[in-house]
């Protein structure tokens, strides 16, 4: 168990290492380079040179890679932006505090409806509850959130005046304003969760209701709430590792819903980093998509090891 | 069973489509089917069913509520939505069967190849590799990639390729890890099965066994595989093209017609975003729906389970 564990954990540091590489070639070769950005087109040759020896940009690729790594491991720094002077971390640790508490909320909601749906659903299969819980997961998979964001606009701000059609207030301000601002985003990036986890929740379900132990209880003459509840906590499990997977999803379509909202999010500095073609953000930020997306990846992984005994005495 | 079928009374045409129907994997997979190919019907032939041309601006008709001549209304420059959104469906279609496409290929070939060398160390590198493309979140990537190289088409001698050229190939490229480990678990189940030992007492050589016994078995799941990744690769490039990183205006795609509705979203003008939104929905429903329809068919636990 603990060598499985170490080993996961191991690869995911490895991939770290690894994709952060590739995204740190892309960034630094695909891009414009730093000198012409800072010191504009009509920089001479010798300053250009100055310039690159003095950030330390003319040492081979992978010496500079290893310099970036070890200072975001050692300082936890991400870089400094060679086109704004700031340090590419705050601009990051600011963003990503409300790209959080976005995804944090969309995933609570989800969950809150998806898994009593897929409990319902698995319990009534193939009556009405089934079906709509099945076109609710169909429509939920299909229609792009950004566009159930305009949608939501038009009727929700527009024509019934409910909610703000956008923008954002920072908890710091106002929890209730805060909270007004992102019930609608939250909404629009939680539909495709609901669709995937109210999914998996009744198919784990049927799975385990069709379980001998199952029914060997149900004969027993055990009460039908209490074999309920036994089947549901059987059930959970893989529904939890498909919960943190698609925890990490969430992030990458979260960027796109905080445009249509106009929230100050990681997209924002995305965005405006890929327009004044500022590398070092652009990397810092993608770079910390990745390692969040990775590390849910592995809590996916460790989490259904953990929940599951067969998977235990495996192969690590 | 063959006997009986002939001595059984013959049934109507209707009903043998409806049998066939509920094979494939029933109503819900064929009315996926059909939204599918009106689809790419449209795209098709474009040129004869669009109504009028697709970047032509006419200004004494911007924005302009659906109407007998405008079914779908105009937009900002006075082009005609459905015509668009006609047009449109070929660059979303080409992104998102480009991306599958290739993601297949790859994703095929470096899952037989695992399996064939099941427990080796190319299996071993092939599966990890695919570990660490698997860990590289989709959707940033794809911005942060066609961001950083800018989407101007690149010439490559005689082949230019424009900017959702590139997207298509980075989606398919990050496809790869979904496709080879489907690949991989089938085969390497099929490659147990008695008929390959069969196969291998017959003397013939791993390589074909893998590519003349073993894919043909693998391919429900792979197809399976496939509509659902075409159903995403529509939503990636509906999203990456409404940032303004896809493909370029003044050529139409869903995502930048929804790009360009955005201004007026709090304006009277529903039209502009209520109708690419709809046709991207109701195109990746069509997918989802032959999708799941095809799973539930090659399922076999259906039988078990009796449903």
């Amino acid at each position: 168990m603990l060598r499985m564990i170490l080993s996961r954990a191991l690869f995911s540091v490895a991939t770290v290492v690894g994709v952060g590489l590739v995204l740190f070639l892309l960034t630094r070769s695909m891009g414009d380079s730093p000198a012409s950005i800072v010191l504009g087109a009509d920089a001479t040759l010798e300053e250009i040179a100055a310039f690159e020896v003095r950030h330390g940009l003319d040492r081979p690729i992978l010496v500079q890679y290893g310099d970036w790594l070890a200072r975001l491991v050692l300082n936890t720094d991400l870089g400094t932006s060679f086109v704004t002077g700031r340090q590419a971390g705050d601009e990051v640790s600011r963003g990503l505090l409300v790209t959080m508490e976005l995804v944090v909320l969309a995933f609570v909601f989800a969950l809150a409806v998806a898994i009593p749906f897929g409990v319902l659903a698995a319990l009534h299969r193939g009556r009405w509850i089934d079906q709509i819980s099945r076109i609710i997961a169909v429509m939920g998979l299909s229609i792009p959130g950004f566009w159930l964001g305009l949608l939501l606009i038009r009727f929700m701000s527009l024509e019934l005046g409910w909610l703000p059609p956008g923008g954002f207030v920072a908890l710091s301000e106002s929890i209730t304003g805060n909270l007004r601002t992102m019930i609608l985003p939250a909404f629009a990036l939680g539909v495709y969760q609901i669709a995937v986890i109210s999914r998996m929740m009744r198919s784990s379900m049927l799975d385990v209701l069709s379980a001998d132990h199952v029914r060997t209880a149900r004969a027993m003459g055990l009460p039908g709430y209490k074999v309920l509840l036994y089947a549901l906590r059987n059930a959970l499990g893989p529904v939890v590792s498909v919960a943190a997977l698609s925890f990490g999803y969430t992030f990458g379509w979260a960027l796109i819903i905080e445009q249509i909202f106009s929230i100050p999010g990681l997209s924002r500095s995305l965005l405006t980093a890929i327009s004044q073609r500022d590398f070092v953000l652009v990397q810092a930020v993608v770079f910390v998509f990745t390692l969040t997306f990775i590390l849910c990846n592995l809590a996916a992984d460790l989490l259904n090891v953990a929940l599951n005994p067969r998977l235990r005495g495996a192969s690590a | 069973m063959s006997v009986q079928a002939d001595k059984a009374p013959r049934r109507s045409l209707g009903s043998f489509i409806a049998s066939q129907i509920e094979l494939v994997g029933g109503w819900s997979a064929a009315l996926g089917a059909l939204l599918i190919i009106v689809i790419c019907l449209a795209a098709l032939l474009a040129p004869w069913v669009a109504p009028f041309d697709p970047v032509a601006t006419d200004f004494r008709a911007r924005l302009k509520p659906p109407s007998w001549a405008h079914w779908m209304g105009t937009d900002q420059a006075g082009r005609d939505i459905m015509s668009r959104l006609i047009w449109g469906a070929r660059a979303s279609l080409k992104v998102s069967f480009g991306a599958a496409v290739i993601g297949t290929l790859l994703g095929v070939s470096l899952g037989l190849a695992a399996a064939r060398f099941r427990g080796g160390i190319v299996d071993n590198l092939i599966m990890r590799t695919v570990d660490a493309i698997a860990s590289i979140p989709l959707l940033i990537w794809a911005i942060a990639v066609i961001g950083t190289i800018g989407p101007v088409p690149i010439v490559l001698g005689p082949i230019t390729l424009q900017n959702e050229d590139k997207l298509l190939m980075l989606i398919g490229v990050l496809y790869l890890p979904m496709m080879t480990r489907v690949t991989y678990t089938v085969a390497s189940a099929e490659k147990m099965a008695d008929y390959v030992k069969a196969r291998v007492l017959q003397g013939v050589s791993q390589g074909r066994i893998m590519l003349g016994d073993v894919l043909p078995n693998c391919l429900s799941p792979i197809i399976v595989q496939v509509t659902f990744l075409i159903a995403v690769g529509l939503i990636v490039e509906a999203a990456v093209s409404f940032i303004g990183l896809g493909v370029q205006p003044p050529r139409p795609s869903w995502g930048t017609m929804l790009a360009d509705a955005r201004p007026y979203i709090l304006g009277p003008e529903w039209w502009l975003s209520f109708f690419p939104g709809l046709v991207i929905s109701l195109t990746v429903i069509g997918f989802n729906l032959l999708g799941d329809g095809l799973r539930e068919a090659a399922d076999p636990r259906r039988m078990a389970h009796g449903a």
